[in-house]
C-alpha cells in the first residue's frame, strides 16, 4: 500500500442482539483504496459489522470514523458508502437503466448527466445494450453486475459488498472475481468485502480480517493468515491444517507425537506448550523405514492435482496431499521439512481444530452452503 | 365418472346462479307479474332514473363507498406498514387479531355496538341527531380497513427486506425510500385492498342500518321499499347492484392472478 491514510476506522465497536453479543470491542482501521475482507463463518459477525459501516445498524458501544472525523448516529443515506447486497436488491419496478441511475437522480443531477454516467458504468460492467431490459429477465450475473453499475454510479469513497457472489455458480464466480478486482483498480475505491469462502478472500484482498465469535482473530495479507496463521481457528479456517499439540523444548526445537524437529520459529518459554500447525501439502511421504513420523493410511481420495490421504498416527489423524499413489493400509513414512512447521501460541481454540478423524469430503461441501446471517 | 363431476358443477352452479337469473330476467320483465314474462322493456330501468328518493340513495352509497375505501386504503396501508415492522412476534400477533375480530364478529353486533357508541357521543356533545353521513362513512372505513390490512400485508412480506435499505444506501430519506421503492413494489396489493373495501361498502346493508340515520344508503332505500310492495324496479336496481360487485370482483381476481404470474 502506497498510502496509509485511514479512510474507515472502528474503535471498539460492541453489538447485542436479544442479549447475545454479536461483535465484542472489535477495533479496525481501513486503509484507503485497499481491497479488505472480512472472513468468517456464519454468525461470526462479519455482516454486521459491514451495516455499521453502511448505517444500517447502531453500535451500542464504541466509535466509527471516517476519514477521521466521527460518524455515530449519521443516518445512512447521509454515508459516503454504498452497498452492493447479497442478493443485489435491484429495484423490480424499475428497469436497467432506472436502476442504475436511481441514486443520480435522488441527487436530482441534470438528465445529460445522468444519462452520460449511466452509459459509463453500463460500460464499465459490460453491459452496454441492457438500458431497457427489466430486472427479472436478466441472469444471475447480470444482475450482480447491474448491482455493481448502481452503487459506483454515486462515486461512494467505499464499497461495501455483503458476500456478493454467493448466489453464483463456481465459474461465473470466478469470473466476476476477476471482474471486481479490475474494478476497483480501475477506480481507486476502498472495497470492504465480506465472504466466508477463503479461496475467494485470498484470491482478491490485499488485507484480510479473519473473524469468529465476533472478535476478529487475525489481520493480515493473505500470505500471512495462510503461512503465519495466529491461533487453532485460523489455520483451520484458512485451507487445510494438521493441528497437534506440542512443546517448545528450545528456540528452533519442537516436539511433537513423540519427536523432535527442528523448526523456524522462536521466542517461546522454554517448554511452553504449543499448537503445532503443518500444512498437508508440506508433508512429504518417504519409505516407512526412513520417516520422522510413521503411521498407516487410513482413506485415499483422487482430486486431479493431487492424492488426498488420511494417515493415522499413534491414533492422529494427518492429512496429507500428495502426488504419489498410496493405497488404504500402506505403512508410510512422514518427512517434514523445518519451514514446514508453524508454531502457535495455546489458545480458547486449541484442540477444537485440526484433526481429520471425521473428516470427509461431503461434510466440507456442506460447510460451504450459505447460511443467512 | 366424468359426466357426474360435470352435472355436480353444473348443479352448484345452477343453484348458486339461479336466483340472480330470475331477477336479473324479470327486471326486463314488461308486466308486473313475477311468473309470467311477458315481453322485454326497459321500463323498470327508466322509472329508476326518474326516482328521486332512488337516486340520492345510490349517491349516498356511492359517496360512502369512495370515501370509505380510500380512507381505509390509507390508514389500512400504514397499519400494514407498521405491523409488518414489529419486530417482537408476540406484540404482532397480538395486533394481527385484534384486527381480525371486526372481520369475524357478526354484524349486527358490529352494527348495534357502533350505534351505542355514536349515539353516547352525540349526546355527550349535545347534538339533536347523532346518526348520519359521518357516522355511516367511519362505520363502514371500521369494517373496511382489515379487508385492506390483509391483503397489503402479504405484499410487503414478500418484498425484499434490502430494497428499502438499498434506497437508503442511495441517498434517499426513510420517506423517500418508502415512497421510490416500497410503495411500487406493494401497489398491487394496496388496489386489490381498495376495490374490496369499495365493494363491502356498497352492498353493506346490517352496518349501515344501525349507523346511517337518515343518510340512507341504496340497500337500506331497497329493504323499505319492499316493505310495501316488491315492484320489479326493485330487481332493476338489484341487477344493476349485482353487475357493479361481479366487474370489481373479476378486476379484483385479475390484478391478483396478474401479481402471481409476475412472482412465477
Amino acid at each position: 500500500m502506497e498510502t496509509t491514510k485511514n479512510i474507515v476506522e472502528l474503535e471498539n465497536i460492541s453489538v447485542s442482539f436479544d442479549g447475545e453479543k454479536i461483535l465484542d470491542a472489535l477495533n479496525l482501521e481501513i486503509k484507503d483504496k485497499e481491497f479488505i475482507t472480512l472472513l468468517g463463518p456464519s454468525g461470526c459477525g462479519k455482516t454486521t459489522t459491514l451495516r455499521i459501516i453502511a448505517g444500517f445498524l447502531e453500535q451500542d458501544e464504541g466509535d466509527i470514523l471516517f476519514e477521521g472525523e466521527k460518524i455515530n448516529g449519521v443516518p445512512a443515506y447521509k454515508r459516503q458508502v454504498n452497498t452492493i447486497f447479497q442478493r443485489y436488491a435491484l429495484f423490480p419496478h424499475l428497469n436497467v437503466y432506472e436502476n442504475v441511475a436511481f441514486g443520480l437522480r435522488v441527487k436530482k443531477l441534470p438528465e445529460k448527466e445522468v444519462r452520460a454516467k449511466v452509459e459509463e458504468m453500463l460500460a464499465l460492467v459490460n453491459l452496454t445494450g441492457f438500458e431497457k431490459r427489466k430486472i427479472d429477465t436478466l441472469s444471475g450475473g447480470q444482475q450482480q453486475r447491474v448491482a455493481i453499475a448502481r452503487a459506483i454510479a454515486n462515486h461512494p469513497k467505499v464499497l461495501l459488498l455483503d458476500e456478493p457472489l454467493a448466489a453464483l455458480d463456481l465459474k461465473l464466480r470466478k469470473d466476476m472475481q476477476k471482474e471486481l478486482k479490475r474494478i476497483q483498480t480501475q477506480l481507486g475505491i476502498t472495497f470492504i468485502f465480506v465472504t466466508h469462502d477463503q479461496e475467494e478472500a485470498l484470491t482478491m484482498s490485499d488485507r484480510v480480517v479473519v473473524m469468529d465469535s465476533g472478535k476478529i482473530q487475525q489481520i493480515g495479507t493473505p500470505q500471512d493468515i495462510y503461512n503465519e496463521p495466529k491461533n487453532a481457528f485460523v489455520a483451520d479456517f484458512i485451507g487445510e491444517s494438521n493441528i497437534v499439540d506440542g512443546i517448545m523444548k528450545k528456540d528452533f526445537l519442537v516436539e511433537f507425537s513423540g519427536q523432535s524437529f527442528q523448526c523456524l520459529d522462536k521466542g517461546f518459554n522454554q517448554n511452553e506448550a504449543v499448537d503445532v500447525v503443518v500444512r498437508p501439502e508440506d508433508v512429504d511421504i518417504v519409505p516407512f523405514d526412513k520417516g520422522m513420523l510413521t503411521g498407516v493410511v487410513t482413506s485415499v481420495s483422487f482430486l486431479g492435482v493431487h492424492y488426498e490421504i488420511i494417515v493415522d498416527i499413534g491414533g492422529f489423524k494427518w492429512m496429507i496431499q500428495t502426488t504419489d499413489e498410496n493405497f488404504v493400509g500402506d505403512k508410510v513414512g512422514l518427512y517434514i521439512e523445518p519451514d514446514a512447521i508453524h508454531i502457535m501460541k495455546k489458545s480458547e481454540y486449541s484442540g477444537l481444530y485440526g484433526d481429520y478423524s471425521s473428516y470427509s469430503e461431503e461434510m466440507d461441501h456442506l460447510s460451504d452452503i450459505v447460511e443467512e446471517e | 365418472m366424468k359426466a357426474l363431476q360435470r352435472l355436480y358443477v353444473a348443479l352448484i352452479l345452477i343453484f348458486l346462479y339461479a336466483p340472480v337469473a330470475v331477477m336479473v330476467m324479470f327486471s326486463f320483465n314488461s308486466a308486473e307479474s313475477v311468473w309470467i314474462f311477458e315481453g322485454f322493456s326497459l321500463d323498470w330501468y327508466k322509472s329508476l332514473i326518474f326516482d328521486e328518493a332512488m337516486l340520492t340513495a345510490l349517491e349516498h352509497t356511492l359517496i360512502i363507498a369512495v370515501l370509505s375505501a380510500l380512507i381505509s386504503t390509507v390508514l389500512g396501508t400504514a397499519a400494514a406498514v407498521g405491523i409488518n415492522a414489529l419486530q417482537n412476534k408476540l406484540a404482532k400477533k397480538a395486533i394481527m387479531t385484534v384486527t381480525n375480530i371486526p372481520m369475524m364478529n357478526a354484524d349486527i353486533v358490529t352494527g348495534i355496538s357502533l350505534m351505542l357508541l355514536f349515539v353516547f357521543i352525540g349526546k355527550f356533545l349535545g347534538l339533536n341527531e347523532s346518526l348520519g353521513f359521518i357516522t355511516v362513512l367511519i362505520a363502514h372505513i371500521t369494517f373496511n380497513l382489515p379487508y385492506v390490512i390483509l391483503s397489503v400485508l402479504p405484499k410487503l412480506k414478500q418484498t425484499d427486506s434490502h430494497l428499502p435499505e438499498a434506497a437508503l444506501d442511495l441517498g434517499c430519506t426513510p420517506f423517500k425510500a418508502f415512497f421510490k421503492v416500497v410503495l411500487p413494489s406493494i401497489s398491487t396489493g394496496i388496489a386489490t385492498g381498495m376495490i374490496m373495501a369499495f365493494t363491502l361498502s356498497l352492498d353493506d346493508f346490517v352496518i349501515s342500518y344501525f349507523t346511517c340515520g337518515h343518510y340512507q344508503t341504496l340497500p337500506i332505500v331497497i329493504y323499505n321499499m319492499t316493505k310495501k310492495t316488491v315492484t320489479p324496479d326493485t330487481y332493476a336496481l338489484s341487477t344493476i347492484i349485482f353487475v357493479s360487485v361481479f366487474v370489481l370482483l373479476v378486476l379484483y381476481n385479475a390484478l391478483q392472478s396478474k401479481t402471481d404470474k409476475r412472482r412465477a
